[in-house]
């Protein structure tokens, strides 16, 4: 039994549709029936995220885009991340899962004193696909908050959250001193609270760890977004004991990362 | 259908069946309430009257067989029963697709035949999960697939993941351009055989660099030259060299291969803010331009109009040892759209001095996103480029004036 013979291409598309997008490809390889079948529409649309015409349209990419097969738009999406919400979030697609991942940039941050020039500074620096990053110049205080509402990701999928960010050569306030990361669901009990130290000397163990965009990122905490998800989640960074002076951070966004599994 | 609706159908009986033949010719009768959670019975018995007697039987699809059709049975006659909790109706599911790989795939076109959705959805997603993971010998093996494709069919997808999908996209919008654009020529005969000469031109172009990294080419105009600067500034992934101001010295600007596309695409996008002030001055001149600068690529610069000599940069040059093989081919059927495109559109200099200071900040910041953009995704072009590990030497050409090619050596510099 050869099994395009005995199933209609339609329920073939059905059956890739439910494996991965990696199975989906690997497909492709199979025979020359499947090879049509498995780079269809039929097959990609259902990877793409279910409100994907509407991210686009309202992102910086040409709407050329949506007239892309949709194979290819995925791996567009997952590999050239777009502009958001009016350039103040930054979203791309998770390769295995199709999953939304977001970055919300400092604009769209409560960063407290963020407009005071003497305190925090935007700059715009080429290697942050963002227009403006916060400088910080000088506070005693550090309290960085942000909030995603929780239909704008995909629904059943674990996420974790990072502080994406910079250290500049001229900085203090971060070594000796931790700050507190929590993520939580607005409603629920508070998540567990990270002590971490942003700047550790030489000789301590690094928390942050570098990313591909010469950034680093440290983790915050996770969340799962079930499926009643009208809620938002909370993040939050601060410092706020020892009123030391701080300076030299330089803050990107935090990102929502889709948690990747570990069976494949 | 309720209770009542049978009732009052077939009055006379307490339980209604409905009569069915599968294509093997056998017939027989099922409880009417079964049968009907099938929608493809479900509207033959209400549409067009069928199964109410042997003589009526209703002919199943040529895909379901009395073995299957007795499964599919099975499943009604249990779903159908509208008292079941869903953890009940889940362990029935569990249970019931426990069967071998052949009959799941005949269950699955059985139901789709009978546009049973929720068994279809039910056997796929078994089907799913016995093929996820992998690999093709072994999916070929479960489902005697024949190993059809050739070597280079196979290799196919490999290459496309390491085409810059933005690349793909400005192919597909430039066939479609030269769809738009062979429509239009037809309709047009005086620039038949200028255009002919250019056709001529490019293919050389396209011969002599089948397979290489790309084009040199001198003689930007100042304005190109500043807004392709500024992006230079910013944009630590692309490479200047050789760029001057003063106007006796040709000008070279130096762009990864990769991002080539996107840089023309930036470039030559069409400002409607621009195009509105300059519509006036356009048709005037369209006609005289034509003619002179058939062979030249146009640049509608956002700020400014061309002046003069327009030329475009199609350089690969990365840095001396590294090389961009990917998409060289791509890059020069833009090449050849690009001529033909800008030519209905170029319009002599009169530089507009009074650039609206808003449009002004909008480009800038098109500017600093665009060069934003080459810079997020350029480490991972880097290892691809680096990946290749060929190393190529650059071709250098020149487009000049009359649209023919100048080959540089590849040392030479100016």
């Amino acid at each position: 039994m050869e099994i395009t013979k005995v199933l209609p291409d339609d329920c073939i598309s059905l059956i890739i549709s439910l494996t991965s997008p990696r199975d989906a490809c690997r497909m492709a390889l199979l025979s020359h029936a499947f090879n049509s079948i498995a780079d269809s529409n039929a097959v990609w649309q259902m990877f793409l995220p279910l409100d994907y015409i509407h991210i686009i349209s309202n992102s910086s990419s040409p709407p050329s885009l949506l007239s892309l097969p949709k194979k290819d738009l995925y791996f567009t999406l997952c590999y050239h991340p777009v502009l958001t919400h009016n350039g103040d979030m930054k979203f791309q697609l998770e390769k295995e899962s199709g999953k939304k991942w977001y970055m919300v940039g400092a604009r769209a941050l409560s960063i407290q004193w963020v407009d005071t020039p003497r305190h925090w500074t935007w700059i715009s620096l080429p290697d942050s696909r963002f227009c403006r990053v916060a400088k910080l110049k000088n506070v005693g205080r550090l309290e960085i908050k942000g909030k995603v509402k929780l239909n704008t990701l995909s629904s059943n999928t674990n996420y974790e959250a990072y502080f994406v960010f910079k250290l500049v050569r001229d900085r203090y306030g971060f070594r000796h001193t931790p700050v507190e990361l929590d993520v939580s669901i607005e409603g629920t009990a508070a998540g567990e609270m990270r002590s971490v130290i942003l700047d550790p000397p030489r000789n301590m163990p690094q928390q942050a760890k570098e990313r591909v965009d010469g950034w680093l990122e440290i983790e915050m905490g996770e969340f799962f977004n079930g499926f009643e998800n009208d809620r938002t989640v909370e993040f939050s960074l601060r410092e706020d004991h020892d009123d030391q002076p701080k300076r030299g951070l330089i803050v990107q966004g935090i990102e929502l990362r889709p948690k990747h599994k570990n069976n494949r | 259908m309720s209770k009542v609706d049978m009732a009052v159908i077939k009055p006379e009986m307490m339980k209604s069946y409905i009569w069915l033949q599968t294509a093997d010719g056998s017939i027989q009768q099922v409880e009417q309430e079964v049968a009907m959670f099938c929608p493809m019975i479900c509207h033959e018995v209400i549409q067009k009257g069928m199964g109410s007697s042997k003589n009526y039987a209703i002919s199943l699809p040529q895909r379901v067989n009395p073995a299957m059709l007795s499964l599919i049975l099975d499943y009604c006659r249990f779903h159908q029963v509208p008292g079941r909790s869903n953890k009940e109706r889940k362990s029935f599911d569990e249970k019931f697709i426990r069967m071998d790989t052949k009959r799941l795939c005949e269950l699955t076109s059985a139901a789709d035949s009978l546009q049973l959705k929720p068994l279809v959805d039910l056997t796929s997603r078994a089907l799913a999960r016995i093929i996820e993971g992998k690999s093709p010998e072994e999916i070929r093996e479960i489902f005697h697939l024949p190993d059809d494709l050739t070597e280079e069919e196979k290799l196919e997808p490999l290459k496309n993941t390491t085409d810059d999908p933005r690349i793909r996209l400005l192919n597909r919008l430039y066939a479609k351009k030269r769809k738009e654009l062979k429509e239009r020529q037809k309709l047009k005969n005086i620039e038949v055989e200028e255009e002919r000469v250019d056709d001529r031109s490019v293919d050389d172009l396209l011969s002599f660099i089948n397979g290489d990294n790309g084009v040199l080419i001198d003689g930007f105009t100042d304005e190109i030259a500043l807004l392709l600067e500024r992006i230079v500034k910013f944009s630590s992934v692309v490479f200047a060299s050789h760029v001057s101001f003063s106007t006796s010295m040709p000008k070279y600007l130096l762009f990864p291969c990769s991002h080539l596309g996107e840089v023309r695409e930036f470039c030559f996008a069409d400002s409607k803010g621009i195009k509105n002030s300059k519509s006036k001055k356009k048709n005037r001149r369209r006609k005289d331009q034509q003619k002179n600068t058939s062979a030249n690529e146009a640049i509608k610069n956002h700020n400014k109009e061309p002046n003069g000599l327009n030329q475009v940069c199609h350089s690969a040059e990365v840095g001396q040892k590294v090389r961009a093989g990917v998409g060289a081919t791509s890059n020069l059927h833009d090449v050849k759209d690009d001529i033909f495109d800008n030519k209905n559109e170029l319009d002599d200099g009169d530089i507009d001095d009074e650039i609206d200071p808003a449009l002004k900040e909008k480009i800038d910041r098109e500017v600093e996103d665009f060069a934003r953009r080459l810079n997020s995704d350029w480490p991972e072009r880097m290892q691809e480029i680096l990946s290749f590990g060929h190393e190529r030497k650059p071709v250098h050409f020149s487009l000049n004036g009359n649209g023919s090619l100048r080959r540089y050596a590849n040392s030479e510099q100016r």
